[in-house]
């Protein structure tokens, strides 16, 4: 499995940010492990589709269903290793 | 920048929590708003509880959530906010109305709680819910229902090319939910209503309501008021006739906004708690301004 970089970490930070228009926040406010969802960013499921939307618009990338949206959006970090992972496989 | 519209927003979908930090305590004339609802209401907002005739949580939600509309802009308005147009979606056109001054504020209070009542009578007697379907487009939400014929699910909010809600009977919403996740749908879930609400489960409500509102005095609005069946701007003699029917009837969220672009609104202000409309906005049209006063103050 490939590392994480803090550049796709940021990029992704970025993502998150321009899509759901989080003008307040800059990517140094959001932590790599922190829950997106609930707790965390307190991102919600339509949230969720926008990022969904946004990761295959700047990376390529599908999220196929609730299962794995699920597992992915859990934090930055999961995100930027499911963008390298499927990144790897095209 | 455009026209300002004013979003009302429809049912909370959680109790709404004042704890010592919430923003609303930190606004002095929260608190003395409050007293003065306190004389007019049965219903405690903070403690989330009526006084004498308990309810379910459907109607506290609903009470909230026309509290709070109304109190979000009773303070744009004191920051001298006007509004060009208003919108409203699904039960939030009991704030609407009041802010439109169609109706008074306690008439909204009372058709909230009143209309609530019906609601919670109709869920005692029948097992029926709303779900959640966010990810699939609307030929695969209408296949969805019509393959679960037996059940008569309907599309009850059109909140979006990707965002629906379904009303029908507690296993038919189920079974549509587990479809819409195996068709991939990015997330579908049940949400806290007990009634099949924008259903025509609901139409036989429709005397009823009638019977509420025939005693009120409907003016007319002070501001342009689309509503969410029809997307039409309501004029005061067809209110009584909308508030009778609009519950068996459909919410058309993403034709409102876009007619509201059309009409040249580039600000939209979801005036309530919380920022669902905002973001159902954001996703229709990216380029127009959305923000909610319940962050901002």
């Amino acid at each position: 499995m490939a590392e994480v970089n803090s550049e796709l970490i940021e990029k992704l930070k970025q993502l998150i940010i321009t899509r759901l228009k989080l003008v307040d926040l800059t990517p140094e406010m959001i932590e790599n492990d922190a829950p997106l969802f609930g707790e965390g960013l307190g991102l919600d499921s339509i949230d969720a589709l926008e990022l969904v939307l946004g990761l295959e618009k700047e990376f390529g990338v599908i999220i196929p269903d609730a299962e794995v949206g699920k597992k992915v959006f859990q934090s930055v970090r999961t995100m930027a290793q499911y963008v390298l992972d499927q990144q790897r496989t095209l | 920048m455009g026209k300002t519209a004013f979003c009302f927003p429809g049912q909370l979908q959680e109790r709404p929590i004042f704890n010592e930090g919430h923003s609303l305590n930190r606004d002095p004339r929260f608190a003395e708003w409050l007293e003065n609802v306190s004389r007019q209401t049965d219903f405690d907002l903070i403690h989330f509880c009526f006084k004498r005739e308990e309810a379910g949580v459907n109607l506290k939600l609903q009470m909230a959530t026309y509290l709070l509309s109304m109190f979000h802009f009773f303070r744009l308005q004191a920051e001298g906010w006007v509004p060009d147009i208003l919108a409203e979606h699904s039960m939030g056109v009991y704030a609407a109305l009041a802010a439109a001054e169609a109706i008074r504020f306690e008439e909204g209070l009372f058709l909230t709680e009143s209309i609530g009542r019906l609601l919670e009578r109709e869920s005692a007697s029948s097992r029926e819910t709303m779900g959640s379907i966010i990810g699939l487009t609307y030929e695969e939400i209408a296949t969805v229902c019509q393959e679960l014929e037996d059940h008569s699910i309907s599309i009850a909010n059109y909140n979006g090319s990707k965002h629906f809600v379904i009303s029908g009977d507690e296993v038919g919403v189920e079974k549509a939910i587990a479809s819409a996740l195996s068709k991939k749908a990015i997330s579908a879930s049940r949400l806290s209503f007990n009634v099949a609400l924008h259903s025509p489960r609901l139409s036989g409500l429709r005397q009823e309501i009638d019977g509420l509102v025939n005693d009120i005095e409907i003016r007319s609005p002070k501001y342009p008021l689309l509503n969410h069946w029809t997307v039409g701007l309501l004029k005061t003699e067809e209110i009584k006739g909308f508030l009778s029917q609009e519950i068996g009837q459909p919410v058309y969220w993403d034709r409102c906004v876009e007619r509201l672009i059309r009409e040249g609104v580039g600000r939209f202000v979801e005036v309530g708690q919380g920022s669902t409309l905002s973001k159902l906005i954001r996703w229709i049209n990216r380029d127009v301004e959305t923000f909610s006063a319940g962050d901002w103050f």
